[in-house]
């Protein structure tokens, strides 16, 4: 691999807080400014169509039997982690994983095998009473502490935009009925991350939006007339766009502000914004680069990233598992006829592609740990394995050590134990300061998380 | 359907037509017949423990417009109707007669609880333009085209379903932070600065050196081209940042004989390295180079800067250097032998003397697309604010489709004031205010009934162009909506054989086709290099070898051309319905005709070909974009193809499997090698009879297909089964010649193509499925199109409350023996696309 080396820039860092000029200038040091609060992070990440899960009705292992090398759950029994071939590349980071096994939201249960992605970071029912999507978790978090960086949330995805009901291609939701478009091309990430002006002085940036909020102010009135003029079903509609405007005059009055704070230069060099669907590995990392950049630089706290979406046989997504592995067939065929050979190999390299991300986040020192303690990780799919069942997803979570997460253990809530996903999802909240009483269906908090 | 009415004629005529008037209508018909009928023949598998195909009858009552009913009591009418259910192999089944009856109390009860409702007629709703719609409309309003779906979220897409309905088309601030973004850039382009601007240019000449070494270093080959040739392109470092170009190349061709012409194709952005696949180029255009090397011909192409991609410059040595763009041209010959050896002078060269770059075009300036906005007139001087507010309004009249208001012009003037000042000049202040323009409400989406009576003729204006050029109504059209005259049914047939005979219906047509026939997909199957090593272009060296080369058009990429190319014949001539099953011609071009097996075609450029039997073409069933997209990129899929078959060809609805499905085998499928048995494990599968119910009715329509092989190609023979295949490979084959005649002795058993489709015959390859579809499916393939067009016309799924409607349409299409030109002009006049409140008067 060749060596990747974010230099954040000397100046900046300069600028950024005299505390920092004592330190060695360490390859990608968190950018946090020691002087604000420091960041707790938090990543909901998905992957399709389930994992390999042999030797065991709906994806939990026969107890009866050895456990398979192959199994995407590292090892058959609660307790310390043991790492089989599918679960390897998260062994150097022991201490910093668990595996969650039995879980999984009630609301997806009768979404179908290929559609149930759609409400992995939300809970929603969308089948009975919702009908409609709600809010996922990290804009529960973005709600709270979005305002103390430069963009609240980033939501990334890997084939873009919003999707449809039962093919979402997004993890992230407003609301009801307000799912939020992800961003898949890295170049226009980066640009929109960390080059929002656009080559323009931050004088003529500031004056650009002050004009222009108060032309969507006049836009919104005009607007706002033209809907008392519309039948029913169009004011649903216009209402819609005024809804819209208003996050837009929001957004300009945020940037505003954030036009006092240094941007962050970064040195792209090794970073290949150009990766393409063609190569899966390059594209992948690139994406997990995006995010850990932004972490990294305190751009945001909370991301989603859909790293596959559903229903993507119109898409590259397809071909993955053709371009990493030499597999003759759809990356999707992989979850319905389990071949031993490649369901394993599919497994371990999505894993290694998530391991390095961790791992970087676990190489970069801050305040006293690393980022990865103080950044919360999810990363799973809603289904278990072959014939995508509804239940008893793949759960894996990493990092927050210093937020209070305990890790190093496989933890089990099949049969009788069986608490809804959305218990995890509270804790995972409160971990990142976000004292919410309930997310979707939860009943309380998961105090196996924390002890 | 109206096979259906056939069927139902002939029976009434067996039967006296007592035999419904028996059967009393309302609540009493329903408890004294059918009721007992269902109890008799239906709920065994469709009641209250088993809902085969999650239907049940057990809850219906005689109420047809209660709820949810409705849409499944359609269902059971059609069901009935077209003899699908109870199944043939059911051993109880009912007399015909029985059928017939119950058909028709649904039927008049269906009609009377569509009658009864309000909604019976839903006007088109407001939907925002989908990003190929934003696209357009910006380039007819602006007078050019700017790529700008790029900077867009991704509209969704769904299989067969169109994405113009306004459920899918959803706004949030992402998209208007976009819009905002895109609107600015467009302004910036749409008007230009009064100072003439430099002009920027870049010349390059070719000698022809080194001809005794081969291919000369002026020359453009097919491959393998020298250093230093104009097949490396011309670099440019001096560029204006918008505005338009041009390019002139002096060329002329060399011919090898049996060759007509050489297709030349100048493509611009970053630069091409022979081992890579990632740098960023777009096409500029093309020629077919005849002229020889006597006569050398000057060639002109134009475009917008600001649609190609650039080469940002690096730093060297602590220098920035400058932002680079190349000009490469290409030679797009493809004789299905490409990279066989070393052959170029065996292909078409192109010879290039110079080539020249000139930007901003500037003969004229201001150009005319600025003076279309901002106009000359002696007002500008005598009263700026008049001007102002003359500007703004024909722009936004434009850009509203239908007259702005006064009050709408007092808004943007408003802002005009408020940034003018800042902004200083009246072209920056007018930039900004005319973006404005562009992420108002009444720009982003269409048909929304303001309320105002006086907008009616405007949206049915909009309607028509934005289903027939996928873009805005021109300057004819409005004024016809102004003079309250295109509502006339003669007026609207004239404006659509208008609107379809100008070059923007490609765009409908396009747009329109690979939704219906759900055709994206075709791009991103994996298709097997080994086992069809020159079917697309691969990287042939280096860290990306065997990638995807994706600097030149392939056979795959002209499939799309042909599909869409054909449906646009089809409406050009005015041909039936029926040619979409089985026609006489097929549109093609010479690569991908050499593809199919047709000889004697020459040049990149598609056309019309007579069809001889042994083509084995002929309809849509065997383009290799549908034969492709419902491949597995190794083998046929007769899965896939069937359910094409009847969602896109027959319109039947075809429910996704349940997602708890247990895989069909462990090797279904997984490699070329097996994909032989797939026949084999489709019987396995219908022996599970949780798969059966659906798969019995379903893979027999995909069987026929099977001579057809993964990447289009007619093959009747294929290997044993089980045996090996192995894959290309220069050693032991030496060249496609070499892999063609291996592939030869291996593939020695008939394929099997015949299946018993459901309610028919036994049908044996595409031939007899063909003369199947067309004896007895002929009328449901031409009202599958018929409420295909209509939903993508009307912007929304149709309902049961549209069936009458569609019957009406049906009923003309009929009298025109399915026409596709007047089915389509049949659906503007339709009082459901003419947004007609009322259904009897068609008067608003």
């Amino acid at each position: 691999m060749k060596s990747k080396t974010w230099h954040l820039n000397r100046r900046e860092m300069l600028k950024g807080g005299g505390v920092a000029l004592a330190l060695p200038f360490l390859n990608g040091m968190s950018w946090a400014a020691p002087s604000k609060s420091i960041p707790k992070r938090m990543l909901v990440s998905y992957f399709s169509y389930g994992a390999y899960m042999p030797n065991g009705p709906a994806g939990i292992p026969n107890l009866n039997q050895p456990h398979h090398d192959w199994s995407w759950w590292p090892c058959r029994d609660a307790g310390p982690l043991t790492f089989n071939q599918s679960a390897k590349p998260f062994e150097p980071l022991k201490d910093y994983v668990s595996y969650y096994r039995g879980l999984d939201h009630a609301g997806g249960w009768a979404l179908g095998g290929h559609s149930s992605g759609d409400v992995f970071a939300t809970g929603a029912d969308m089948v009975g009473t919702q009908k409609t999507n709600s809010i996922s978790i990290d804009q529960v978090a973005a709600n709270v502490h979005g305002h103390k960086t430069r963009f609240a949330s980033m939501v990334l995805g890997t084939e873009g935009g919003t999707g449809s009901y039962g093919r979402s291609k997004t993890l992230s939701h407003r609301g009801p009925g307000r799912p939020i478009p992800s961003m898949h091309k890295p170049q226009k990430i980066f640009n929109r991350l960390f080059n929002p002006y656009a080559g323009k002085g931050v004088e003529q940036v500031r004056a650009g939006l002050k004009r222009e909020a108060s032309i969507l102010d006049l836009l919104m009135d005009q607007s706002r007339s033209l809907k008392g003029r519309l039948g029913h079903e169009d004011q649903g509609k216009v209402e819609e766009y005024l809804e819209s405007i208003r996050a837009l005059e929001q957004r300009v009055e945020r940037t505003s502000k954030w036009t006092h704070e240094p941007l962050p230069e970064i040195d792209t060099k090794g970073l290949n914004l150009d990766a393409s669907h063609k190569d899966p590995k390059e594209y992948i990392r690139c994406m997990y680069d995006l995010v850990y950049l932004a972490f990294q630089t305190d751009t945001t706290r909370f991301a989603s990233l859909m790293l596959e979406s559903e229903n993507s046989s119109q898409s590259e997504l397809w071909n993955y598992a053709t371009y990493v592995l030499g597999y003759k067939g759809a990356t999707h065929d992989i979850a319905h006829k389990r071949p031993v050979d490649y369901s394993g190999q599919w497994d371990r390299w999505r894993a290694k592609q998530h391991a390095y991300f961790l791992q970087r986040l676990k190489d970069t020192p801050e305040s006293g740990g690393n980022m990865l303690d103080r950044t919360v990780v999810l990363w799973g799919s809603a289904h278990p394995h072959a014939s995508h069942s509804t239940k008893n997803y793949p759960i894996h979570l990493a990092g927050g050590n210093q937020l209070g997460l305990k890790h190093g253990r496989l933890r089990s809530f099949e049969g009788n134990k069986k608490v809804p996903l959305a218990n995890l999802f509270l804790s995972i909240l409160h971990a990142v300061d976000v004292p919410v009483k309930s997310f979707a269906d939860s009943t309380g908090p998961m105090p196996e998380a924390i002890a | 359907m109206p096979r259906l009415i056939l069927f139902l004629l002939a029976l009434t005529l067996l039967f006296p037509v007592s035999h419904s008037a028996e059967l009393s209508s309302g609540k009493s018909g329903f408890v004294s017949h059918i009721k007992p009928f269902f109890k008799m023949y239906c709920v065994k598998c469709h009641g209250f423990e088993k809902q085969k195909g999650k239907v049940s009858l057990y809850d219906l009552d005689g109420d047809l417009g209660k709820g949810k009913a409705l849409k499944r009591w359609e269902l059971i009418l059609d069901v009935l109707k077209a003899g699908d259910m109870p199944p043939e192999e059911e051993m109880t089944r009912p007399a015909k007669t029985d059928v017939l009856v119950v058909a028709q109390w649904i039927e008049a009860e269906l009609r009377k609880a569509v009658a009864r409702t309000k909604e019976n007629s839903i006007a088109p709703q407001a939907r925002r333009l989908t990003n190929f719609e934003y696209e357009n409309t910006i380039r007819d309003l602006i007078g050019f085209r700017l790529k700008l779906t790029d900077n867009l979220p991704k509209d969704p897409e769904k299989p067969y379903h169109f994405n113009n309905t306004a459920e899918f088309m959803l706004l949030g601030p992402e998209q208007v932070d976009r819009y905002l973004e895109n609107a600015r850039k467009v302004m910036a382009s749409a008007i230009v600065d009064p100072a003439k601007p430099e002009v920027h240019k870049t010349r390059r000449e070719w000698q022809p050196h080194g001809l005794d070494r081969g291919i000369g270093v002026d020359e453009v080959g097919v491959w393998g081209n020298r250093r230093h040739s104009p097949a490396h392109g011309m670099g440019l470092k001096s560029f204006p940042d918008t505005g338009e170009f041009v390019i002139r190349v002096q060329a002329s061709a060399i011919l090898p004989p049996g060759v007509k012409g050489a297709p030349l194709r100048l493509i611009l952005g970053q630069t091409i390295q022979i081992n890579s696949s990632t740098q960023r180029v777009e096409p500029v255009g093309g020629a077919y180079v005849v002229n020889s090397i006597d006569e050398p011909k000057v060639y002109e192409f134009r475009g917008r800067i600001e649609n190609f991609p650039l080469e940002r410059g690096r730093v060297v040595r602590g220098r920035q250097q400058p932002d680079s763009r190349v000009i490469t041209p290409q030679v797009l010959y493809d004789d299905g032998t490409l990279n066989d050896g070393n052959r170029n002078l065996t292909m078409p060269r192109v010879v290039i003397n110079w080539m020249e770059f000139e930007a901003p075009v500037a003969d004229v300036w201001p150009p005319a697309h600025h003076t279309r906005i901002l106009f000359d007139s002696p007002l500008r001087k005598e009263n700026p604010e008049a001007y102002v507010r003359e500007v703004i309004r024909r722009f936004a009249s434009r850009a509203f489709r239908r007259p702005a208001s006064k009050a709408e012009v007092d808004r943007f003037a408003q802002i005009y004031k408020m940034v003018q000042p800042e902004l200083k000049s009246m072209e920056a202040a007018m930039r900004e205010t005319l973006a404005m323009v562009l992420i108002s409400p009444q720009f982003l989406y269409h048909t929304v009934a303001d309320g105002e009576v006086t907008t009616r003729p405007y949206e049915l204006a909009s309607r028509l162009s934005y289903f027939l050029w996928g873009s805005m109504p021109d300057a004819k059209l409005l004024k016809l909506a102004g003079e309250g005259r295109l509502d006339e049914p003669k007026v609207l047939a004239e404006q659509t054989r208008r609107l379809l005979a100008d070059k923007r219906s490609k765009d409908f047509v396009r747009n329109f086709t690979m939704q219906w026939l759900s055709l994206v997909k075709m791009k991103t199957v994996p298709i097997n290099n080994q086992l069809f090593p020159r079917f697309l272009y691969y990287v042939s060296a280096g860290e990306r070898r065997g990638t995807e080369q994706p600097y030149r058009p392939t056979i795959r990429d002209y499939m799309l051309d042909e599909t869409a190319g054909f449906v646009a014949e089809l409406i050009r001539r005015n041909a039936s319905a029926a040619n979409v099953v089985e026609s006489d011609f097929a549109w093609l071009n010479q690569p991908l005709a050499a593809h199919y097996g047709v000889l004697d075609i020459e040049g990149n450029h598609f056309r019309a070909v007579p069809l001889k039997p042994e083509h084995r073409l002929g309809g849509l069933l065997t383009h290799g974009s549908m034969l492709i997209g419902n491949g597995t990129g190794s083998a046929p899929h007769p899965i896939y193809r069937a359910v094409w078959l009847r969602e896109a060809i027959l319109g039947d609805d075809v429910s996704d499997p349940p997602a708890d499905v247990p895989a069909l085998t462990d090797t279904a499928g997984e490699s070329a090698e097996k994909a032989l048995t797939i026949k084999d494990l489709l019987a396995k599968h219908r022996q599970k009879e949780s798969c059966n119910d659906c798969h019995a009715r379903l893979d027999p329509w995909g069987i026929p297909f099977e001579h057809y092989n993964a990447i289009g190609k007619y093959q009747p023979l294929v290997p044993k089964e089980g045996a090996r295949i192995s894959g290309f490979n220069k050693q032991t084959h030496g060249d496609l010649a070499g892999y063609a005649a291996y592939l030869k002795t291996i593939n020695t058993e008939k394929v099997e193509a015949a299946a018993h489709v459901p309610n028919g015959p036994e049908v044996n390859g595409m031939a007899d499925l063909k003369a199947h579809l067309l004896e007895h499916r002929h009328e449901d393939v031409a009202e599958n199109i018929l409420r295909r067009l209509l939903t993508y016309g009307i912007g929304r799924e149709l309902t049961t409350y549209d069936r009458y409607a569609v019957a009406e349409m049906f009923k003309q299409s009929v009298a025109n023996e399915h026409r596709l030109l007047d089915m389509i002009i049949t659906i503007c006049q339709s009082p459901l696309f003419r947004g007609a409140k009322d259904k009897s008067t068609g008067k608003p």
